[in-house]
């Protein structure tokens, strides 16, 4: 990188147009989303009764994917703040991945949750009803807190990049990106105060945003754990989600790089080695997570209460024996495998495992939602069997996979309007290394 | 008819009757029993008990119909019906409408007839009780008496050697008043007890429920009479409704919860607020 001039870098990292691939690529994603959107005003129009849940399981997919975005959207922390702090600046180039991975997960969280109510007014009642004791309370606070710290997180790197930006207008090719860009950053003159308000700024969100992170995932885990059921109850549940979040983030990020790096030949900037940094931090936070699920499950089931061991057993051979060893495989044990080897840390590699890590990690929260509800301390009377297993309908699906698709489909715009690398950050960094 | 032909026949036959022989065995007999409860000299009602011997042993009979008669088995005289439930019992109050059949005469007899199902025959079952009433009363030094009358023609009649129950009403079970379990009535109809239960918990001004009562006699059924007495130690109930907790509604959240909340949230925002007049200072300095 040392040796690219500033030209080139800006050249190189300036967003591009979609070509034929992300064309297809867009294309797949708004079918996705348009499936979901025909399949919510059938849920808006029919009520809950189009999905599989009832009163036993009343938390499904839907609940899942919120937790799973959750999870997603802690990457920010990590890479951003955590890695920042810590001077890694090897992390420079994948700084922007996570936060607007972490900008567009939260996002999706939010919106999910209104999907999961039903009718959306009853987000409402949330505000006119809600009492400051119940973790759904503390949930909306903090995911709203988390949100704005990212969007600030995402907004202060990116002024200079947007000056940058509206210098080349000719380049980026569309009249309504300049003016985007002007209204976004046309204050932005690169003067040594502003760098200095900015720097600072960006270290106070730096520190602000770990506690808050933090917070949305403890308080996600504690909708769960504050409550007495099996597979909920709990003292492990906060750390094991945050464990869980920190894996899962990573994943993504890696999945992220390596697409970006393909998509707009970014090898000069996304390099071997930054898959070999992340690699080892993904075996490290793969690890923390597989002994957070041995605590979790191991004691329990040494004990085997009798109020646990249905729902235990139905993770280790019963209905979910196949999901749940699945997620434990995909998520932990196979990622840990390739990763701990040096040619597992390759860009494929490392991306098939950042993929199974994401796809293991999904079925992971639905495996922490779904079973627990199947069964309840107090058994309704005469219960339809319908209640008694869970099995997602196509309205259900359609929702939670067009809510995947249209985080997705953030991210990609965000790449299409935005650079995906921080451009003055990388040119910086080459100078201050140059002057080295 | 040939051999074969009457060989075959008398098979048949033999299967059938077996058949009819074994249907019949299958169906077991069906016990109805009755009793009467009069309860405070005013709340009047039946319960009856449907049970069956099975396999060897008594067990309770749940769903079955029953129609309750008062006197005889007429439709005029339904008193009302009900189902047996899972103990084998089925209660009915006794509706206003039986008061001019009640005021006949001293004795009262009551009728109950169950409905034919596959398992069970149809069966009756009765009970002939005499009107009584229990007075009760409260002396000095916590003595409790008790007066056992019973109706004759149009007169109220001391009843003597009958055993009666002194208790105290609690929320689950009667509780004995002494030891003793049962004190008889003498020949004016009186049982008299001493209250030896002190300090038991009473209402906020220490009230206890006292009752008198006769149970299963064969004669008068359950009869019963309560009295209120301040003999017990005034309890305040306490109560955490309405007050600050983690349970509490809206508004009612605890002080010390609603400080850290509220600090969090401040201080975070004002982090985030702060940073917003950051953005506007930088575009204070590159406007101008």
């Amino acid at each position: 990188m040392e040796s690219l001039a500033k030209e080139q870098i800006i050249k190189d990292l300036l967003p591009q147009k979609f070509g034929k691939a992300g064309k297809i690529w867009v294309g797949i994603l708004l079918a996705f989303c348009t499936l979901g959107v025909i399949a919510y005003i059938l849920q808006l129009k029919n009520g809950l009764v189009v999905t599989a849940m009832r009163d036993y399981v009343s938390w499904g997919i839907y609940i899942s994917n919120f937790v799973f975005f959750v999870a997603i959207s802690l990457v920010g922390s990590l890479i951003t703040a955590v890695l920042r702090l810590t001077q890694a600046k090897w992390s420079t180039p994948l700084t922007r991945i996570a936060e607007i991975i972490a900008v567009s997960a939260i996002t999706f969280a939010s919106i999910i949750i209104v999907v999961d109510m039903g009718r959306p007014d009853r987000f409402y009642n949330l505000f006119i009803h809600g009492r400051l004791q119940s973790p759904i309370v503390w949930d909306v606070i903090v995911i709203t807190t988390y949100f704005f710290v990212s969007i600030l997180l995402l907004y202060f790197p990116l002024l200079p990049d947007m000056s940058i930006m509206m210098q080349r207008k000719d380049q980026t090719g569309m009249l309504w990106l300049n003016k985007l860009y002007a209204y976004l950053g046309k204050f932005w003159k690169n003067t040594a105060a502003q760098i200095h308000i900015s720097e600072k700024a960006i270290n106070i969100l730096s520190i602000t945003i770990i506690p808050v992170a933090f917070a949305i995932h403890t308080v996600t885990s504690w909708l769960f754990a504050t409550t007495y059921r099996p597979g909920w109850d709990s003292t492990n549940f906060g750390a094991y989600f945050i464990s869980g979040a920190f894996l899962v983030g990573a994943g993504a990020v890696v999945v992220a790089m390596f697409v970006f790096r393909k998509a707009y030949h970014l090898e000069n900037y996304i390099k071997d080695d930054h898959f070999d940094k992340m690699g080892k931090v993904l075996v490290l936070l793969a690890l923390l997570y597989l002994y957070f699920n041995v605590n979790e499950f191991l004691v329990p089931a040494f004990k085997m209460k009798k109020s646990e061991e249905e729902h235990l057993m139905g993770l280790f051979t019963g209905e979910f024996a196949y999901v749940f060893w699945f997620a434990i495989s995909t998520a932990m044990l196979i990622p840990i495998f390739i990763l701990i080897q040096k040619k597992g840390r390759k860009p494929l590699p490392a991306f098939i495992a950042g993929l199974l890590v994401v796809i293991g990690s999904w079925f992971k929260r639905y495996l922490i939602v779904t079973p627990t509800l199947l069964h309840p301390f107090l058994p309704m009377h005469d219960v339809p069997e319908s209640y008694k297993h869970y099995f997602p309908t196509w309205q259900e699906w359609a929702i939670a996979m067009g809510s995947l698709a249209g985080a997705l489909l953030v991210v990609t715009f965000f790449a299409r309007i935005f650079p995906i690398i921080p451009i003055q950050e990388t040119i910086t960094e080459i100078e201050e290394h140059e002057q080295a | 008819m040939n051999k074969h032909s009457k060989i075959f026949f008398t098979a048949i036959l033999l299967q059938l009757l077996a058949i009819t022989a074994f249907s019949q065995a299958e169906k077991n007999d069906l016990s109805l029993s009755i009793s009467y409860f009069n309860s405070n000299n005013h709340i009047q009602y039946l319960v009856a008990h449907a049970k069956s011997k099975i396999d060897g042993k008594f067990q309770m009979i749940p769903n079955i119909n029953l129609s309750f008669y008062i006197g005889t088995e007429d439709a005029a005289n339904l008193l009302g019906k009900a189902v047996s439930n899972d103990k084998g019992d089925a209660l009915l109050f006794i509706p206003p409408n039986a008061k001019d059949e009640w005021k006949k005469a001293a004795k009262v007899s009551f009728v109950i007839v169950s409905q034919k199902t596959k398992a069970f025959d149809e069966a009756k079952g009765n009970v002939d009780i005499t009107k009584a009433k229990i007075q009760i009363d409260t002396l000095a030094d916590k003595k409790i008496t008790a007066t056992l009358l019973e109706l004759k023609d149009t007169i109220w009649t001391p009843v003597k050697a009958v055993d009666m129950k002194f208790a105290i009403k609690r929320l689950d079970a009667d509780l004995n008043v002494a030891e003793t379990p049962t004190y008889a009535t003498d020949s004016l109809g009186v049982a008299s007890a001493d209250f030896k239960r002190d300090s038991l918990p009473g209402d906020s001004k220490g009230n206890l429920i006292l009752i008198a009562k006769v149970e299963d006699n064969d004669t008068y059924g359950n009869l019963s009479s309560e009295k209120i007495v301040p003999w017990g130690k005034p309890i305040t109930y306490y109560t955490e409704f309405g007050k600050r907790t983690l349970f509490a509604r809206r508004g009612k959240s605890p002080i010390w919860l609603e400080l850290l909340a509220y600090s969090i949230v401040l201080a975070v925002w004002g982090v985030l607020i702060y940073l917003i007049g950051q953005i506007k200072k930088m575009k204070k300095l590159g406007l101008n």
